[in-house]
C-alpha cells in the first residue's frame, strides 16, 4: 500500500500519474487526492506560462522601463547614453552582423555550389523558385546552381549566377525584411543584402567588382509575383 | 527518382520539419538560456548541424526529440563559449520582460516569472515534461540521467513553484 509520502513524491513529479496504486490511494486519502488535484490545476497554469512566443531579435528593441532610483540629471543622461548605445548594438549592429555571418556560413557549407559551370535548364530553376512564387527573367546571367536550402529556420532559394565579374551566390530571403542595405566582408567573401520587393536578397562573391550593381541587376531580374 | 530529385526531396522534408518545429525549438532554447538573441543563435546553429546529419535520422517521427537534443548540445556549447554569467536573475527578468508579460492573466505572468527564476536543473525537465510532453524516462534519456534523478528534479521544481506562489502550506515548503 502506498504511503502518503510516496504518493506525494510521485504526483509531485508526475501530477497526471494514474496507475492502480495512485488510484487506490486517492480513494482512501482525501487530502492526498485534493493535493493531486491542486497539482494538476497548477500544471495547467505551468503549461500556459511556458507557451511563450519569443519575438525575433529585431523586435526586441522595446526600451526597458526607466529606473526610478536614479533621480539625478547626470545619472539620467548617463542612462540615456548607455541606453542609446545598447539600442544601437541591439537594433542595428547585432542583426546586421548576424545576417552577414549566416550568409557567409551558408556559402561555406556548400562549396560545391561554386564549382558548377553548366547553365541549368529552366525546369530546374522553376522547381527552386516556384514554391515562393518567383521567376528569374533573362538578364541576371546564367544560373549554374539552384537549390532550396535551410536558412534562418526557413527554406530559401539559393542560386549561383555566372556574371562577367565572376560567379555570385544569391540567397532570396523573402521572409527577412531589412530597412537598408547591409554590406559586409568576411572570410574572403564580400556581400551585400539589399531590401527587395519581398523581404531581401543577399548577393555574395569573391573579388567581384561593384557588387551593389550586380545585386541590383539580380533584383531587377527577379519576377517577385504578387 | 534520380539523384537530384532525391536531394530536392530531402531538402523539402528537412524544410518542412524546420518550419513546423522551429517555434518549439525556439521556445525550448529560450527557456534554457532565457535570452532571445541566444535562443535564435542556438536554434540557427542547431539547424545547420541537424542538416549536416539529417541522413542519420532514421525515423522522422522522432525528429522533434532529435532536434531538441541538438539544441541542448548547442546551447551547452554556446554557454561554454560565451561564458555567460547568468547569476543576476533580476537583470534577466528585466531584459526579457516583454516575453514574460501575460497581460491576459496575471497568474500566468507570475508563474512565468517564477519558472524563469528556477535553477536550470529544475527548469529544463519541467519544460520538457509540461511543454514538450515527454515522459520522465524520455527526459532521462535526453538529459543522460537516471529516471529517478529526473523525478526528483520535477518534484522539487513543483515544490519550489508552489512555495514561491504561496500555494504550499508552511510544513510542505
Amino acid at each position: 500500500m502506498m504511503t502518503c509520502l510516496e504518493f506525494r513524491r510521485r504526483v509531485g513529479a508526475e501530477p497526471f500519474a494514474a496507475d492502480a496504486a495512485i488510484e487506490a490511494h486517492r480513494l482512501e486519502c482525501a487530502p492526498c487526492a485534493r493535493h493531486q488535484d491542486e497539482l494538476r490545476a497548477m500544471d495547467g497554469l505551468i503549461q500556459r506560462a511556458l507557451e511563450v512566443n519569443p519575438p525575433p531579435r529585431e523586435s526586441a528593441a522595446a526600451p526597458a522601463p526607466p529606473r526610478a532610483w536614479r533621480p539625478r540629471l547626470f545619472a539620467l543622461a548617463a542612462s540615456l547614453v548607455v541606453g542609446v548605445a545598447v539600442a544601437v548594438v541591439v537594433i542595428v549592429v547585432a542583426p546586421r552582423a548576424a545576417i552577414a555571418r549566416e550568409v557567409v556560413s551558408h556559402v561555406q557549407h556548400e562549396p560545391g555550389s561554386l564549382a558548377a559551370t553548366q547553365p541549368l535548364p529552366p525546369g530546374a530553376l522553376h522547381e527552386v523558385l516556384g514554391p515562393d512564387g518567383l521567376r528569374l527573367r533573362r538578364g541576371a546571367g546564367d544560373v549554374t546552381y539552384a537549390m532550396r536550402c535551410p536558412f534562418d529556420g526557413r527554406i530559401v532559394p539559393h542560386l549561383v549566377v555566372q556574371r562577367p565579374e565572376g560567379p555570385v551566390t544569391v540567397l532570396i530571403l523573402s521572409h527577412r525584411s531589412i530597412a537598408k542595405p547591409i554590406r559586409f566582408e568576411q572570410q574572403g567573401f564580400a556581400g551585400v543584402v539589399l531590401p527587395a520587393p519581398r523581404g531581401s536578397i543577399a548577393v555574395v562573391g569573391q573579388d567581384v567588382a561593384d557588387l551593389d550593381a550586380v545585386a541590383q541587376q539580380v533584383i531587377d531580374a527577379v519576377d517577385w509575383g504578387k | 527518382m534520380n539523384r537530384g530529385d532525391g536531394e530536392t526531396d530531402r531538402r523539402r522534408r528537412f524544410g518542412d520539419l524546420c518550419e513546423s518545429l522551429r517555434p518549439d525549438l525556439l521556445r525550448f532554447a529560450w527557456w534554457l538560456g532565457r535570452d532571445r538573441g541566444l535562443a535564435e543563435d542556438v536554434v540557427q546553429e542547431s539547424m545547420l548541424r541537424a542538416w549536416k546529419s539529417f541522413g542519420a535520422l532514421a525515423d522522422e517521427r522522432k525528429a522533434k526529440a532529435w532536434l531538441l537534443t541538438i539544441v541542448r548540445r548547442e546551447f551547452a556549447r554556446s554557454f561554454e563559449k560565451k561564458r555567460l554569467e547568468l547569476s543576476d536573475v533580476d537583470a534577466l527578468v528585466a531584459a526579457e520582460s516583454a516575453v514574460l508579460a501575460a497581460p491576459e492573466d496575471e497568474r500566468v505572468g507570475q508563474m512565468r516569472e517564477e519558472i524563469f527564476r528556477l535553477d536550470a536543473d529544475y527548469r529544463e525537465p519541467l519544460v520538457l515534461q509540461v511543454l514538450m510532453g515527454y515522459s520522465t524516462q524520455e527526459i532521462a534519456d535526453m538529459m543522460g540521467m537516471q529516471q529517478g534523478a529526473v523525478l526528483t528534479r520535477l518534484f522539487r521544481a513543483r515544490a519550489r513553484l508552489r512555495q514561491q506562489l504561496g500555494l504550499a502550506p508552511e510544513h510542505e515548503a
